[in-house]
């Protein structure tokens, strides 16, 4: 059996997302890079053929999924219940969380000026943030970071795919400020992941 | 709810920004909406004009909102409020940014903007991952009924299946009994047993039925013939055992065993 079918076999027969390090379990002549080797041997064949499906990273699991293009063809029959797309108010909170983490709910409000004690729950519930500390402030608050679904939940392989402040200067570029105003502080999101 | 000016409807109508302020996620959101809208400098916020159009929509929604919802908006107001008042204020030299009062909330501003944005990314991102389906999104699930297919099963299998149906459990039932134990019946056993007894215990006479009914009926024809003068009854202490003892000739009673029965 080639590396390759023996991957293949193995996201096969998975339901959830493999790690790489997961997949060279299925035979002692595998280690990390003969996996990402017929990985990309695999994906390389999908496209050729055909398939309908294709091998995704979610976070730092490999997965087979169907293509987008099959969406509304799947969509007729009755599908498992996925939980429903997440609110602007989630959005806007997840975002700060994935780059200000670890994050008291204290800071999150600060933010985004509103209180956001519920969908901080919310996203508790959906299991896309989690409790990564205490802080060192009074009553030591809670800290949120991001969760290995969250990278799932937007087929994310790591926080680094996450968009860096170049590309999004752009909602900043409209209204510059002018040459007086350099010192104005513009708000840039830490390096993802540096936490 | 002071905070928000007491406007004449014709001046309200007036103004082109008419927001329904569920739209916004809250007062950073909604100046934002303001600001960029018109395109605005937000280095050179006209401090005057944005408060009086943020206190328009307040005026318009305010009573809408939750009381905490409408304290984030008033909150943010009276900031406003406090920065046109700053500005007003002689003495303040134009050159440096971070002596403009406006500052600091430029900088949430943007902040919030940037935020705002990176959550359009992930929202774009997380349509595009919900196109694609991993195993398990179709659940397998029993054909639909009547679709018009003959029944594949015998007469067999169906009697098959019929036999490894439990029933339901056998339910549980007290029957009361219905007979009843007549006194009359139990005088009889009595002068019998006596007859053939000098003495009898009380339970005796229902010992073999384990009956309360045979209990009262016993205790009724003991006192009856007690009444009658037939038996006497002897108990040593109290919960003792009770002794039935037939009247003995030279009592001066009748013979039990040939009495009016």
């Amino acid at each position: 059996m080639s590396p390759e079918q023996i991957v293949e076999a193995a996201l096969f027969a998975s339901q959830t997302p493999l790690t790489a390090r997961e997949l060279a379990r299925a035979d002692d002549a595998l280690d990390v890079r003969r996996v990402r080797e017929a990985l990309a041997a695999l994906r390389e064949h999908y496209d050729t053929d055909g398939r309908a499906f294709q091998v995704y990273q979610l976070g730092d699991g490999f997965q087979i999924l169907t293509r987008p293009e099959f969406v509304p063809y799947l969509e007729r029959f009755d599908s498992v219940p996925r939980p429903p797309t997440l609110s602007r108010a989630a959005l806007e909170t997840l975002a700060i969380i994935a780059y200000r983490q670890p994050i008291g709910r204290i800071e999150v409000e600060e933010i985004r000026g509103v209180a956001s004690t519920s969908v901080l729950r919310t996203l508790q519930d959906w299991e896309l943030i989690e409790v990564v500390g205490r802080g060192e402030g009074l009553g030591r608050p809670l800290l949120y970071g991001t969760t290995s679904r969250f990278l799932d939940h937007f087929a994310l392989q790591s926080l680094d795919d996450l968009p860096g402040p170049e590309e999004l200067s752009v909602a900043l570029a409209r209204t510059a400020p002018e040459a007086s105003h350099t010192h104005a502080p513009a708000p840039r999101p830490e390096e993802p992941g540096a936490g | 709810m002071t905070a928000v000016p007491n406007r004449l409807p014709s001046q309200r109508t007036a103004q082109p920004f008419l927001v329904e302020l569920d739209r916004f996620q809250g007062p950073l959101d909604l100046l934002l909406h303001l600001i960029r809208s018109q395109d605005i400098d937000i280095f050179d916020i006209p401090i005057s004009t944005i408060t009086r159009q943020f206190h328009e929509a307040l005026t318009d929604g305010l009573d809408r909102l939750e009381l905490d919802r409408a304290g984030e908006f008033l909150e943010l107001a009276a900031t406003l409020v406090h920065i046109k008042a700053q500005l007003l204020l002689p003495g303040r030299s134009d050159s440096e940014w971070e002596d403009d009062p406006r500052a600091e909330l430029v900088r949430r501003l943007l902040e919030y903007e940037l935020f705002q944005e990176i959550a359009r990314t992930l929202g774009a991102a997380e349509l595009e991952r919900r196109r694609h389906m991993s195993k398990g999104f179709l659940p397998p699930k029993p054909p639909r009924e009547a679709d018009g297919r003959e029944l594949a099963t015998t007469l067999d299998d169906f009697l098959a299946v019929l036999g490894d149906i439990r029933g339901p459990d056998p339910v549980e039932t007290h029957l009361a009994p219905i007979r009843i134990v007549p006194v009359e019946d139990k005088i009889i056993v009595i002068r019998r047993l006596l007859g053939e007894n000098r003495r009898v215990p009380f339970h005796r006479l229902f010992d073999s039925w384990q009956e309360r009914q045979h209990v009262v009926a016993a205790l009724l024809a003991c006192l009856e013939l007690a009444r009658q003068q037939l038996v006497r009854l002897e108990q040593v202490k109290r919960f003792g055992a009770i002794w039935l003892f037939g009247r003995r000739p030279g009592d001066g009673g009748k013979e039990i065993g040939e009495g009016a029965a």
